[in-house]
């Protein structure tokens, strides 16, 4: 007989529909994951005390500051035999460098909210290295899994046909997407069958439509709940992020045979995968060249086994982490 | 392998290049190489370079086709072998304990990429005459760097080989090796680089207290230049303002202040009172917060300028004793 498979509680302080939700959907509604462990969601408030929580296994998907740490150091002292588990949504290299005036100050601050951890996952290699390279996790603690969402839609769809034109970029409207590069460098083309599909909501909304104004190559579609239907509207997605700890976009547009124009900045060199196009240089001229290059030579090589692991791969590695920490539960092991 | 690595681009500088090698092989840090760049000089500064090299065998020579001063520094980190490196020009020198200062501070601050510090200003004969760049050492923002310039000239850094590696790169059209300093800049290309470090990557940088670097001035031909410089400086800003326009749009007025204030300060000591009225005006166009954050230094620009314009370069030579450094 196995034993009852362990409860593995998730701590989230961000609700809102960007990229750690939908994972932690996926961690919730995946028939794989749940063959192993007993996977539950609890959204908590920032920065605000956290619940006396009883699990086998603790994970934490909060942001980490300052106003937080009293909270963690608390929950930590009140769950001193629970192994925790801290994934890093947010914080990487380039965010460090323009985000953090007081960077010292800051490397204390994850240090110290790190070591409260038994394992610290980075949701993609470069961002365990530059926590690796850093100091701000040792080793031995430092575990690395990539975030998926389910994939099964954007496989099914059918790589684009005819000639690339429709560039789509996807995510919040913030300076963190760079689309105001992107913006300023399509402007720079001058194929009138070109067009630039930009989806998302945001805080620069209104900042970036002021930017596209007058070419109207250039669409804002909003937010949309299905993001299979905005992939297959789209030839080429460009992400041109300041930074980035993982990139699902990356993921997807991979899944559903895109071809990938990206900044390459921390996760996004391996979420887009070896086939992409990166451009290193930050500025409308160097994006405007590449996007010119990427439309003018198909067809262009995508990812031949559209991520056809990422899920697998993901579902396993959790399975292997929860066995490591909680080692006197029997586990399955999904096939 | 040598521990640190010292950069010496030359062009032209045979005058002062002996003292500048002098003054690297008395460092007491001996654990170094120097690696001069002679880049295309067409007076006798490879022959200085070898009779040094011929006594010091830490000393050597590259030998390139003119690239400029980024270019020749490019090179030279090419070249190097250390895991500090640092840069002197060729007629500049270094403190016999700058570059043990600076080992100590980059082995007792792992997260600091660049440490610097201050200089004394020496004249064309290489005698100090009472000024000095005297920066902030701690707590250096991206926005103290780009407003004030605490790093001050190109002769007080010294880099964690890891930190020079994150900024560099390869042009398409350069077949040789990486750049770390743009070579499309002949001016502003040190402040390009400082503050791309910044903006790029998470390496903090920092100073050690000290007047460890001797800075040449040159006051020939001062006030011709200072278009082009702030027009390489307006072209550095361009450069780098996608990178994060929120921080361009709220630093951008106050560091071009302080730059006009320089460029002012310039004029002065080369006894241009209308170029220097001008800038001083643009300064305070531009923002009040060099007025606000230095009130003294800011009003005695505005009255040397006017002092100079009004009444030529005879009284002013008092005032620019007050002044301070011409290139601060």
């Amino acid at each position: 007989m196995t034993q009852q498979r362990p409860r593995v509680l998730h701590l989230v302080d961000d609700a809102t529909p960007g990229g750690v939700t939908r994972v932690l959907d996926q961690i919730r509604s995946s028939l794989d994951m749940a063959r192993d462990a007993r996977h539950e969601v609890i959204t908590v408030q920032r920065n605000k005390g956290l619940p006396n929580l009883r699990a086998d296994v603790i994970v934490s998907h909060l942001s980490i500051s300052w106003r937080s740490l009293p909270a963690l150091i608390s929950f930590r002292a009140r769950h001193a035999s629970t192994p925790l588990i801290h994934v890093e949504h947010s914080y990487t290299h380039a965010f460090t460098a323009l985000n953090v005036p007081m960077k010292l100050r800051f490397f204390a601050l994850l240090r110290t909210a790190y070591a409260l951890f038994d394992k610290v996952v980075a949701v993609s290699q470069p961002q365990a290295a530059w926590l690796e390279r850093r100091g701000l996790v040792r080793p031995d603690m430092l575990h690395v899994i990539t975030p998926v969402v389910d994939l099964r839609g954007f496989r099914a769809l059918p790589a684009p046909a005819g000639p690339l034109r429709r560039i789509g970029a996807i995510g919040r409207l913030h300076s963190q997407k760079g689309f105001d590069i992107l913006i300023d460098a399509f402007r720079l083309l001058e194929d009138p069958q070109a067009s630039l599909h930009i989806h998302g909501t945001g805080a620069q909304e209104a900042a970036l439509k002021a930017r596209a104004a007058g070419d109207t190559r250039i669409v804002f579609h909003g937010h949309s709940d299905d993001p299979e239907a905005v992939m297959a509207g789209l030839d080429v997605i460009a992400i041109p992020s300041r930074w980035e700890a993982f990139g699902l976009v990356a993921l997807e547009a991979r899944a559903a045979g895109r071809s990938i124009l990206t900044s390459g900045v921390d996760g996004l060199s391996e979420s887009a995968g070896r086939t992409a196009r990166v451009v290193a240089d930050p500025c409308a001229d160097s994006w405007a060249a590449a996007l010119q290059l990427h439309l003018s030579r198909a067809p262009l090589t995508t990812d031949p086994t559209r991520a056809a692991t990422a899920e697998a791969d993901f579902t396993a590695a959790w399975a292997a982490l929860i066995a490591e920490l909680a080692p006197q539960t029997e586990m399955q092991i999904a096939a | 392998m040598p521990y640190a690595s010292i950069i010496v681009p030359t062009f032209n500088s045979a005058a002062t290049l002996g003292e500048t090698l002098e003054a690297l092989c008395a460092q007491t840090w001996g654990d170094l190489e120097i690696i001069v760049v002679n880049d295309g000089s067409t007076d006798h500064s490879a022959d200085v370079a070898m009779a040094h090299s011929a006594r010091d065998p830490r000393i050597r020579m590259i030998t390139q086709a003119n690239r400029g001063l980024a270019g020749a520094r490019n090179s030279g980190i090419a070249a190097a072998r250390g895991a500090l490196i640092g840069f002197c020009d060729a007629d500049d020198r270094w403190r016999p304990t700058k570059l043990a200062a600076h080992v100590a501070h980059l082995e007792a601050a792992p997260d600091v990429g660049l440490s610097y510090s201050g200089s004394t200003l020496i004249s064309q004969s290489g005698l100090p005459f009472g000024h000095a760049q005297t920066p902030r050492l701690r707590n250096i923002t991206s926005a103290h760097l780009f407003k004030r310039n605490p790093v001050g000239n190109g002769s007080t850094p010294v880099f964690r080989r890891a930190a020079l590696e994150a900024l560099a790169w390869r042009p398409a059209t350069e077949m040789e090796r990486d750049w770390v300093f743009d070579e499309t800049f002949r001016q502003s290309e040190d402040i390009e680089c400082w503050l791309r470090l910044a903006l790029s990557t998470d390496w903090t940088i920092e100073g050690v207290p000290g007047l460890l670097t001797e800075y040449r001035v040159n006051a020939s031909g001062l006030s011709a230049h200072t278009g082009a410089q702030l027009a390489s400086w307006e072209r550095m800003v361009r450069k780098l303002r996608p990178r994060d326009r929120a921080f361009f749009d709220r630093h951008e007025p106050a560091a071009r202040a302080y730059q006009l204030r320089y460029l002012a300060r310039r004029a002065i000591s080369s006894g241009d009172g209308g170029a220097a009225c001008d800038y001083v005006d643009r300064s305070m166009a531009a923002s009040r917060l060099p007025l606000r954050e230095e009130p003294l230094r800011s009003a005695v620009t505005w009255a040397a300028a006017r002092a100079l314009r009004r009444f030529g370069a005879g009284p002013i030579r008092t005032a620019r004793t007050l002044l301070g450094a011409t290139r601060s």
